[in-house]
């Protein structure tokens, strides 16, 4: 780390601030239960061909409508619990009388895939324009908190919720069909447009404060250029921020994309997706009320655990709580 | 304080002609064709080219802007697609093809409920959001403490999609509870109006007042500590009195900034908590706009929705330099 420069003496005792972390969170018993939640969720994702396979049931197949017996003339699962049985664990779709293990499985891909590679965007984006806007002042950093400010205002759901079909017109031509890749690319870069200001306000807070300290001064007396104060001083002792702000932008975009796949404007089908599984739950949800829990429940542990994750690191990270 | 209130105000209406800008750009200047999206896909050629023209999508962007602008400032009159000519007065935000009237009439007409339903949910985080992040927060680390902050984590990670429909279906359709959720307007009675919000109000609070109370459980254990409220307790005042008198208010400024952006956030529509509840307010409204490529509207709810953040966000920010001088300064 840059600070290790600045002449404290290092000794056995003094121990660097990630290990320090990492020691405070392995002791977060809570921390490390939703650390477990969360990989296991990974897992579940990245093995769901495998899993659905070793089921033997796929995410698209219409089962109910197949065999004869699951669905009633109404389109309702005949057995209860939503058609729960031996071969159906979860039940099946009413409808189109799809496998709900499988659909929750690969739905989680799709929640993860888009979070995942937002947040990655939203991580670039922030740590580079936080960090250097925090650094330069003046003009840019009057610029910076006026656009701030402006995207701030906006209402993201509803610009989020408006966009798509903005986009959809102007790279599709009509009748046909917006490919797959092009909707979860357009859904990760309107929530990285929208997600990377409060990071980059963040940061620039955090860099405005650490600029003044003497590593950087001597840096700079050193003759050190402005790419390397930014890139090789300053950015090492912000990961703190970042690591925190991450962690808790996950959930918050995966709700985001469900909210957005309930109110109609989301990944189409038949690519599975848990907000359009509760938007067609709940048209059925006086006859079907099972078909609404699982995808709802599942939101609910998932975006629990990363809360919690994201709790867990912040406490590990911050010195006032860490030791 | 005046000059502050003056530079804010200003900052304030450069945000918004700012978004303006940006919302104008994005839905008319994008190299979509908004004449189709506006007259939907059964319109013959002949027919676009009206709504274009009612549009005046045929003029230069920066008149397109202009007269936009003139519009919400002075009112305008826009050429209907038949050739006759309508009146929209200001702020004219423009003129709805598929709801046939004019934008701002269209959200006049659902403004009352999005208004009630953001009143009584705004009680609900304040009361609950404050409370139990002040008492989870005076009881630190005892098991008042775990089980609030407990039940404030499920707040914050629940959604109102799934919460909504699951008490709908457990407090009305299987037990009858609660009453059945609906807008009654409180012309016609405040018993029927509350009776009738007040799922939603309970749903819609609770979810916003789980992040609410984390964020004033933290501040308060933040200022707890500070030097004035330790000789505050030391001169002799009591716990409660100290904690109210000097920590509340030095904990307050992030709590009036964050109810502000709620409160601005829930003027413009609270879009999932009325679709779930069949509420036709603002957020409704654009919702539907959306599905239905209704652009004037989207654009016209887009500014309304942004207008009620920077206004609150700014009254948020001046009371907060009122509770702090420190602010007015920098």
């Amino acid at each position: 780390m840059a600070e290790e420069h600045s002449g404290r003496p290092s000794g056995p005792v003094s121990r660097g601030p990630f290990v320090t972390a990492v020691r405070a969170f392995r002791r977060d018993r809570t921390g490390m239960a939703a650390l477990a939640v969360v990989l296991l969720c990974a897992v579940l994702a990245l093995a769901a061909p495998l899993i659905a396979a070793l089921y033997g049931k796929d995410a698209t197949e219409h089962y109910g409508q197949n065999t004869p017996g699951l669905l009633s003339p109404e389109g309702l699962p005949v057995l209860p619990g939503g058609g729960i049985s031996a071969d159906h664990w979860f039940g099946i779709e009413p409808g189109l009388g799809r496998d709900v293990l499988a659909q929750l499985l690969y739905g989680m891909r799709t929640s993860l895939l888009v979070a995942l590679a937002s947040v990655a965007v939203i991580a670039v984006v922030g740590i580079v324009l936080g960090v250097t806007v925090g650094y330069l002042s003046g003009i840019a950093d009057r610029a910076f908190t006026f656009v701030c400010n402006v995207l701030l205002a906006f209402p993201t759901l509803l610009l989020l919720l408006a966009l798509g079909p903005v986009v959809e017109t102007r790279f599709v031509d009509p009748g046909e069909n917006e490919p797959v890749w092009m909707q979860f690319t357009v859904l990760i870069l309107v929530f990285a447009a929208f997600g990377w200001v409060p990071l980059a306000m963040v940061l620039r807070t955090a860099v405005r404060s650490l600029r003044e300290r003497e590593f950087i001064e001597a840096a700079r007396a050193l003759g050190a250029s402005r790419r390397h104060i930014v890139f090789r001083e300053l950015l090492p002792n912000v990961w703190a921020p970042v690591l925190v702000h991450i962690t808790l932008a996950v959930p918050g975009i995966v709700t985001a994309e469900a909210a957005l796949s309930f109110l109609g404007v989301g990944i189409d089908e038949p690519v599975p997706d848990w907000g359009r599984m509760i938007s067609r739950g709940s048209e059925v949800f006086y006859d079907d009320p099972t078909y609404m829990v699982f995808p709802g429940v599942a939101i609910l542990v998932f975006v629990l655990a990363f809360n919690l994750l994201g709790d867990a690191v912040r406490d590990a990270l911050d010195p006032r709580t860490a030791r | 304080m005046t000059g502050y209130v003056f530079r804010r105000a200003l900052q304030a209406a450069a945000v918004l002609l700012a978004i303006t800008a940006a919302a104008f750009g994005l839905f008319y200047a994008a190299p979509s064709d908004p004449a189709l999206i506006a007259c939907g896909p059964k319109c013959d050629t002949a027919q676009v080219e009206a709504v274009r023209h009612s549009m005046g999508l045929d003029q230069p962007l920066v008149t397109q802007y202009t007269d936009y602008l003139r519009g919400l400032v002075a009112g305008r009159t826009i050429a209907d697609v038949d050739g006759s000519s309508i009146d929209c007065a200001a702020p004219c935000l423009g003129y709805s093809y598929t709801l046939h009237q004019p934008v701002l009439d269209a959200i006049g007409d659902r403004f009352p409920v999005t208004l009630s339903l953001a009143a009584g949910a705004l009680v609900v985080i304040g009361v609950l959001g404050v409370g139990v992040g002040f008492l989870a927060a005076l009881r630190r680390g005892t098991l008042t403490d775990r089980l609030l902050s407990g039940f404030t984590l499920v707040g914050a990670s629940v959604q109102i999609y799934f919460l909504g429909y699951a008490l709908q279906y457990l407090l009305v359709y299987a037990s009858d509870l609660f009453p059945l959720p609906g807008y009654s307007p409180l012309g016609d009675g405040p018993g029927a109006w509350a009776a009738g919000l007040l799922l939603p109000w309970l749903v819609l609070g609770f979810v916003n007042a789980a992040v609410f109370a984390r964020l004033a459980r933290a501040q308060m254990l933040e200022t707890m500590h500070e030097g004035y409220v330790r000789t505050a307790r030391g001169k002799g005042l009591g716990v409660l009195r100290a904690h109210l008198k000097y920590t509340a208010r030095g904990a307050a400024a992030p709590l009036v900034q964050l109810l502000g952006l709620e409160a601005g956030a829930l003027f413009g529509g609270a879009f999932i908590t009325e679709t779930v509840f069949g509420l036709g307010g603002v957020g409704k409204l654009a919702v539907d706009a959306v599905v239905q490529n209704d652009l004037p509207t989207v654009v016209g709810t887009v500014l309304l929705a942004a207008f009620f953040v920077v206004v609150f966000v700014a009254v948020a920010d001046l009371v907060v330099a009122w509770l702090d001088p420190r602010v007015r300064l920098a």
